[in-house]
């Protein structure tokens, strides 16, 4: 029996659990337009939701969903966490993709009672990788080997922003078609028809 | 253009259909994309997917000429596209990247091997693709550029708006001041009020008039003339309100002349333009302010200057009663005319009419006055000390010199003419009296009160010619000097010593103008009776003198 999908707080755009899906938007606004329903969706279903954001100014994703949520509750229960970019994706300053793996299997696991959580909701926030930081270069890789772990987590769906004023290199653009098996464009959620199987996608590397 | 028109095998059809959800989707992405770059890199980057070729570069559609032999190709394959000729490349295609108003430029791309039709013609849908999300891009721009013109604009009409909006309750502010009588201090309170910083009004020489607002110094400086002065013309010859140190400065200047300054303190430079737009409304308020307070003391001159002069010259009762009722001025006490001539530093005929009323002022002397020619009228409602009342002239005038004529006692509207009469009779006396600058009261003229006071000057005339008429003649046709000699040697009992000092004439002369007085008069100086006529007959010359004056 298929799975129940994963609203994403727009009406009928829809994720399958499991989904790693590539959002691309313009500028900040048009990132809390995707987010912020897709936050606040996931905690009125009661589902976990853990959130990494690049940007240190909260209040434009915070102030919304407080508006009808008590987020001081969801963040002190754990149902909401809210990270940022240095602590998930760069610590020590480095991007290294085995310890980011191991993060999202830390947070996937980490919930306390996995029952109380139908789903569990990530989102990451990339413009960290445009940062001259050690690491950042394995981007497209660590996004194919993420279509190799998420399966394990069927419970989850994986969103990964990314800006498009902020991403401009049409080589890295095609690298991450290739490597998201979904797609968030203009408000659709769409089957990726340039998605490459992460074995085929990793062996044509070097 | 189907898979069946193609002519393909169903497998391949499929095939092809999902080759164009992925164009689909390249072309969403395209179209949310962030500039002409990434939308033509994506072009660029998704080609080797679609067929076996290469790009050759993307160029761009422009009508200047241009120079290579690809551009005139280009040229020549127009908006449909086709086959060009590359060097050393068995295939060239140029596919253009077409939009409503014709190519935005062209998709030029090579092969060893001509490509598959289907591949060809996802090579022209990329094309299409990228030529439809550049024009939505451009159009895009262009959008946002009209709406970021559109907000610059909407800001600066807000901007107008409000400054506007702000003029207008500035004005309506010091408005509801000028109409209300608040005066200075309503007008330095509510520039205050608008600016949040302290005021001060000061009149034309710098001294304070009007505060509002903390820290008030206390004393309030001043300037010295010669760099108050300095300022003022700084700030005439500004258009706008000028700096001068911590303070901002204007002027209410109504049609030129200077009557006051506002000024806001800023010792830390915060004032703005609507700080500055509050103070020049301010100093417009406060010009007409002035202004409307200079009118009101001028016209009450005017009315008092008026008043004087009907009571000098003579008016009937009622009228002046009426008159002086108007000024709140009491008439019917007693009153004396005083009559005033003075000379300070310098010529000016205004400095001795202030002189007299801060004077009279100070010593309560009287407050109505008016000029006359080189003197000024005083009516005195009071007995006050006179010579004290000339000495502050005197100094009013900054060390000159002022002398001063007193009438007698006026108990009635009728009597002004007389006393100002009396006054100015006691004023001409002195200097044919040769006395000093003194105050002269006609009460103490003694016998040239009386001789004034003879009603027929033909009995004086017949007294003078009697006793001194030769010697009048004398002096008339020599030139001589006679009779003031004579009168000096009476007045000084005899005494020639006093006499030659008086005249300032060596004792000899003296001896000499005597003797010839003895010779034509025949009449012997020693004898007391002649002396007492003698006397009588020089007072009476210099009484009809003044009195033909």
């Amino acid at each position: 029996m298929a799975a129940d999908p994963v609203s994403m707080g727009m009406p009928g755009v829809n994720l399958t659990p499991g989904d790693h899906t590539c959002a691309f938007y313009r500028g900040s606004r048009q990132r809390d337009d995707v987010l912020v329903p897709f936050l606040r969706e996931g905690i009125l279903s009661g589902d976990k939701c853990i959130c990494v954001m690049d940007d240190p100014n909260t209040e434009p994703l915070v102030g919304p969903l407080s508006v009808e949520l008590d987020i001081e509750s969801c963040l002190r229960t754990g149902q909401l966490e809210l990270l940022d970019t240095d602590h998930a994706y760069l610590p020590g300053g480095c991007f290294e993709v085995e310890r980011m793996i191991e993060f999202w299997e830390q947070g996937f696991h980490a919930a306390p009672d996995e029952e109380e959580y139908p789903y569990i909701r990530a989102s990451g926030e990339m413009t960290w990788a445009l940062r001259d930081l050690p690491g950042v270069e394995l981007l497209v890789g660590y996004e194919a080997q993420l279509n190799r772990f998420l399966p394990k987590h069927p419970q989850a769906v994986l969103l990964c922003l990314y800006d498009l004023e902020r991403f401009t290199d049409a080589q890295l653009l095609m690298g991450l078609l290739r490597t998201h098996p979904k797609v968030l464009l203009s408000g659709q959620v769409l089957d990726n028809p340039w998605y490459v199987d992460p074995d085929e996608y990793l062996a044509d590397r070097p | 253009m189907s898979a069946a028109e193609l002519d393909l095998p169903h497998h391949l059809g499929r095939e092809l259909l999902s080759t164009m959800r992925s164009l689909m989707v390249l072309g969403q992405l395209m179209t949310q994309s962030a500039g002409e770059e990434q939308v033509l890199g994506l072009a660029v980057t998704a080609v080797p997917s679609l067929a076996s070729c290469r790009v050759v570069s993307v160029e761009p559609a422009t009508s200047a000429p241009r120079p290579s032999r690809l551009a005139a190709q280009l040229a020549s394959v127009g908006a449909a596209g086709g086959s060009i000729e590359l060097a050393d490349e068995p295939w060239a295609w140029a596919y253009p990247l077409s939009s409503a108003t014709g190519p935005l430029g062209y998709l030029v791309v090579a092969a060893a091997v001509e490509p598959s039709g289907e591949e060809q013609f996802l090579l022209r849908a990329l094309a299409q693709q990228t030529g439809a999300a550049l024009a939505n891009r451009r159009l895009h721009d262009q959008e946002n550029a009209t709406a970021a013109e559109l907000s610059k604009v909407n800001d600066r009409l807000r901007g107008t708006v409000d400054a506007l909006q702000r003029s207008m309750e500035i004005h309506t502010r010091l408005t509801t001041v000028a109409v209300s009588g608040e005066g200075r201090d309503g007008i330095a309170r509510a520039v205050h009020e608008l600016t949040g910083l302290p005021v001060a009004i000061e009149d034309r020489y710098g001294n304070l008039r009007a505060w509002a607002g903390p820290h008030r110094p206390d004393p309030y400086p001043k300037d010295p003339p010669a760099r108050r002065e300095q300022l003022i013309r700084r700030a005439q010859r500004a258009v706008r309100p000028i700096r001068d140190g911590g303070r901002v400065v204007a002027l209410a200047h109504p049609q030129g002349d200077v009557l006051g300054m506002i000024l806001l303190v800023d010792q830390l430079g915060t004032a703005g333009e609507q700080e500055l737009m509050a103070l020049e409304h301010g100093a417009t308020i406060l010009a007409m302010e002035l202004a409307r307070v200079r009118s009101l003391a001028e016209s009450e001159l005017r009315i008092r200057r008026d008043l004087v002069d009907e009571l000098l010259t003579g008016t009937d009762e009622e009228s002046a009663l009426s008159r002086a009722a108007a000024l709140g001025y009491d008439l019917q006490r007693s009153h004396r005319v005083l009559v005033v001539e003075g000379k300070g530093r310098c010529d000016d005929g205004d400095v001795l009419f202030h002189a007299v009323r801060h004077a009279a002022r100070d010593e309560t002397a009287g407050t109505l006055m008016m000029a006359r020619g080189s003197q000024v009228v005083l009516l005195a409602d009071v007995e006050a000390d006179w010579e004290r009342l000339r000495r502050a002239i005197v100094r009013e005038l900054g060390d000159g010199r002022a002398r001063v004529g007193v009438g007698e006692r006026c108990e009635h509207i009728a009597d002004f003419p007389r006393s100002y009469h009396q006054a100015k009779l006691g004023l001409r006396l002195l200097p044919i009296a040769e006395w000093n600058d003194k105050v002269v009261r006609f009460d103490d003229l003694g016998v040239y009160r009386l001789l004034a006071g003879i009603e027929d000057t033909d009995e004086v005339e017949r007294l003078v010619q009697r006793w001194i008429g030769t010697l009048l003649d004398y002096d008339r046709q020599r030139g001589s000097d006679l009779v003031r000699t004579l009168s000096h040697y009476l007045d000084r009992g005899g005494s020639y010593e006093a006499t030659a000092t008086a005249l300032i004439v060596h004792r000899n002369t003296l001896k000499y103008r005597l003797q010839r007085i003895r010779q034509i008069t025949g009449l012997e100086l020693a004898d007391p009776e002649t002396c007492f006529n003698l006397k009588l007959a020089t007072r009476a010359w210099q009484t009809l003198s003044v009195l033909r004056s």
